[in-house]
């Protein structure tokens, strides 16, 4: 299953073939086409990534990728394979670029994911070939890759020396855009994507702000009043309350101002009708498009 | 010749009637043996018996004496033979009668007074049983036993006293029992104190309530240690019976203090991390109870649960289930009941900050993973409550200052919970079981009937959140309780709804 593209061959990405250094031989699993090289976005990120940075790559990433454009990442964990994953929820079509040999799960956890890109028509790529173990240096070697296949990288979320940041440099070496989403200015997640906008990165706040640069349109926008139709008042107030941010149980209880076993069997109803999500001890908004399509 | 001393083996929670039979030859040698498999301490008796003897100012007859410990083939272990063969050898030197239907239990000192010795609670209960009338026990020792009505408790200070009683020439009074002054629940910490963790503290009354074990998950400096360490002060009293249970296994264990009473308030045992497993269940050569038997009715606090190795954690499986635990050794087998509260509590992650909004957490992926996997699914599933305990933002708690001033507290919540426990003990007056988390799945069946609405949503709430068949009824059980805690006698959708807040989460993904 696994083939090899040479740098001569006619397939062989024609932005790829732009950088400074471009990989002589190209390994990959999946279907070739070259037409999955034609729109593609990085979107990188902290393996650490906090709910927010999860929320968002979700959010963005299924609505780009349902526009037809590729998903590109590092297949890590943490953004780059919630990345992925949005991008096949969607079905979008999605590209991972591996820093070790084209027959290494790497990280192996993620097999499952790994299989499910092959599957759906994706591309797992590399440059290294059979069972070449991942090392230090071939994490920014891989970079170079997945922001030189793309036309823009988006980073998610990126501590200070995160490297992600590495992969920011590259795009803006290659002279391809950078886009940046913007965090909060506590968060140690987002020291670095916050840097990236000071330093001229495009600033994201929806997925239209990616799809007009590539010059596609997104599917319409989720109507928010839709949302409202038959809730009870503390369902209204709760969604109120995180749309601004998501928080804990006992932190919503107090701005609710319903004692917790109250609140907590509501949450439980909104949660299996779909309308929050939980996660590391948190409410959120579940607002993707796919939830309310 | 011979005379017949009756006295107790305990094994266990277990009594069994020894015969203490002391010869006194006129002929042989002058010798002093004890026979009838003694342990160390029974064998060391000899001499123990001998100076007490001579230092009550008796002489010690020059003759061959032998002690026979039967049935013979039962090890006899601890001090307690000492009486009865001081009082065997005395009766037959000084030519006098032992009172009939009495048996006799307890350690000499060298001077000849009797010391404290443990469990003369079931002595005094295998006496009831076995109708002996009288039994004769160390003073200190003797409030204990009087806990028993029925059974005359005689007091005995010292060897001479008990000497110059069987010759007639003084009177003792049986003990009366005398209930301990200081009966006020002592506890750490009163739930008013610790500020915000609502959710938590919810998930407190509910486990105290139904008896429900609880696990939470949070930072360091949450307050989960807090938390667990203010439930003793929310539980209800113990029941009469559930005192004299746990009674039982510290009078045999040797953990009531001289001139002890009944227990009276529920055990809260908080073991450090580097038990043994032998410590935790309990066990040894002569089985022991373990902490879990221990915390019998009470709560069995496990702080930094992930850091117990994890045989030891794989241990609690069976008791927890079945509310005790058998021991088998090669010579015996013993079973100490075992029904605790388990509160469990643990970081998120090997360096605790992975969920805290301020602080990096530096583990990585894999190390999460491993630190997870210290505890198996099979005892997170035992679980009833799950939460999670979020780090307190101080700056935001005080902005709700005026709703800080008006918290529950513990004695508050107390009584709540004695109501619910009040419902439970009413609902399986007929059964063994008392409360809603020892429901096995027969009595859900009959006590919990769901309807159709409530039965659909925890069906979609099993799907969509991975729950396993046991969790399934966990959450029944759960929902029991928090309809209890409303007065409710039946289990509607919001109580279901809030018993899936504590479900465990396995992943979110």
């Amino acid at each position: 299953m696994t083939g090899v593209i040479k740098i001569t061959n006619r397939k062989y990405p024609r932005l790829l073939k732009k950088i400074p250094d471009p990989p002589e031989k190209l390994y990959y699993k999946g279907s070739w086409d070259a037409d999955i090289f034609k729109d593609c976005l990085a979107v990188v990120g902290a393996r650490r990534m906090t709910r927010y940075g999860e929320q968002i790559t979700d959010l963005l990433v299924s609505e780009i990728a349902a526009a037809g454009i590729t998903i590109v990442s590092g297949f890590m964990y943490g953004i780059d394979a919630s990345a992925h994953k949005a991008a096949l929820k969607s079905g979008g079509r999605t590209i991972a670029c591996m820093p070790c040999g084209i027959d290494v799960v790497h990280p192996a956890h993620q097999e499952e994911l790994y299989n499910e890109i092959i599957e759906n028509n994706g591309l797992i790529i590399s440059e290294y070939e059979n069972d070449f173990p991942p090392a230090l240096w071939t994490y920014p070697k891989r970079n170079r890759i997945v922001a030189g296949l793309s036309k823009a990288t988006l980073v998610v979320e990126a501590g200070e020396k995160s490297g992600s940041l590495i992969t920011a440099d590259l795009t803006r070496k290659f002279e391809r855009k950078l886009f940046s989403v913007p965090g909060q200015l506590t968060s140690a997640m987002s020291k670095g994507t916050v840097n990236l906008i000071k330093e001229g990165a495009g600033i994201v706040t929806s997925a239209s702000d990616i799809l007009a640069y590539y010059g596609a349109e997104g599917i319409n926008k989720l109507e928010k009043n839709f949302l409202w139709d038959g809730l009870n008042n503390l369902e209204q107030s709760i969604i109120k309350e995180l749309e601004r941010e998501s928080m804990e149980i006992d932190v919503l209880s107090r701005a609710v101002k319903t004692p917790v076993a109250v609140l907590g069997r509501e949450l439980s109803l909104m949660q299996l009708k779909g309308l929050v999500k939980e996660g590391a001890g948190k409410y959120y908004l579940k607002v993707t498009k796919t939830q309310f399509a | 010749m011979l005379i017949k001393v009756c006295s107790v083996a305990n094994s266990g929670l277990k009594t069994i009637g020894i015969d203490v039979e002391v010869n006194v030859a006129s002929r042989g040698l002058p010798a002093f043996e004890i026979v009838g498999l003694p342990s160390k301490a029974v064998a060391e008796s000899k001499e123990r018996v001998k100076t007490a003897i001579v230092n009550s100012e008796i002489e010690f007859p020059q003759r061959r004496i032998i002690v026979n410990l039967a049935p013979a083939d039962v090890p006899k272990e601890g001090s307690c033979y000492d009486l009865p063969i001081a009082i065997g050898i005395l009766s037959l030197v000084m030519g006098c009668e032992l009172p009939e239907k009495s048996l006799f239990y307890g350690e000499l000192s060298l001077d000849g007074t009797l010391r404290h010795t443990k469990g003369t609670l079931l002595l005094a209960l295998f006496a009831k049983e076995k109708k002996f009338t009288n039994i004769f026990v160390p003073k200190a020792s003797a409030n204990e036993a009087a806990i028993i009505k029925d059974v005359n408790v005689y007091p005995i200070e010292n060897l001479k006293q008990l000497l110059d009683y069987c010759t007639g020439q003084i009177e003792i009074t049986p003990a009366e029992y005398r209930e301990s002054e200081e009966d006020t629940v002592s506890v750490e910490f009163d739930m008013a104190e610790v500020l915000g963790q609502e959710q938590a503290k919810r998930a407190l009354e509910i486990s105290a309530s139904g008896g429900h074990n609880f696990f939470m998950v949070g930072s360091p400096g949450a307050g989960k240690t807090m938390l667990a360490r203010a439930l003793p002060g929310i539980l209800p009293p113990l029941a009469e019976k559930e005192s004299l249970e746990v009674t039982k296994i510290y009078s045999a264990s040797g953990r009531i203090p001289p001139e002890g009473t009944l227990v009276k308030t529920r055990p809260f045992r908080a073991p450090h991390h580097t038990i043994s497993q032998i410590g935790l269940t309990g066990g040894g050569s002569k089985p022991q109870p373990g902490e879990i038997s221990l915390a019998h009715r009470g709560v069995l606090f496990l702080d930094e649960f992930n850091e117990f190795p994890r045989s030891v954690l794989e241990a609690l499986r069976q008791p927890m289930e079945d509310g005790s635990l058998s021991i088998s050794r090669s010579r015996e087998r013993v079973k100490y009941p075992a029904r605790f509260i388990l509160a469990a509590s643990a970081n998120p992650c090997p360096c605790g900050y992975l969920y805290d909004p301020k602080r990096m957490c530096s583990c990585t992926q894999r190390e999460i993973e491993r630190y997870r996997k210290r505890v198996s699914g099979p005892i997170l599933d035992r679980i009833d409550l799950h939460v999670e305990v979020p780090v307190v933002d101080v700056e935001h708690l005080s902005r709700f200052e005026p709703t800080q001033k008006n918290l529950t507290s513990s004695g508050q919540i107390r009584k709540r919970v004695k109501k619910a426990r009040d419902l439970q003990q009413n609902r399986f007056k007929e059964e063994t079981i008392h409360t809603n988390s020892e429901m096995k799945n027969r009595h859900i069946k009959k006590y919990c009937r769901l309807s159709a609405e409530v039965k659909q949503l925890l069906i979609q709430a099993v799907k969509q959140f991975h729950l396993s068949a046991r969790s399934y009824f966990k959450m029944i059980k759960v929902a029991r309780t928090i309809a209890d805690l409303e007065n409710s006698s039946e289990i509607t959708i919001n109580h279901m709804a809030e018993a899936l807040q504590y479900r465990p989460r396995v992943k979110t993904e």
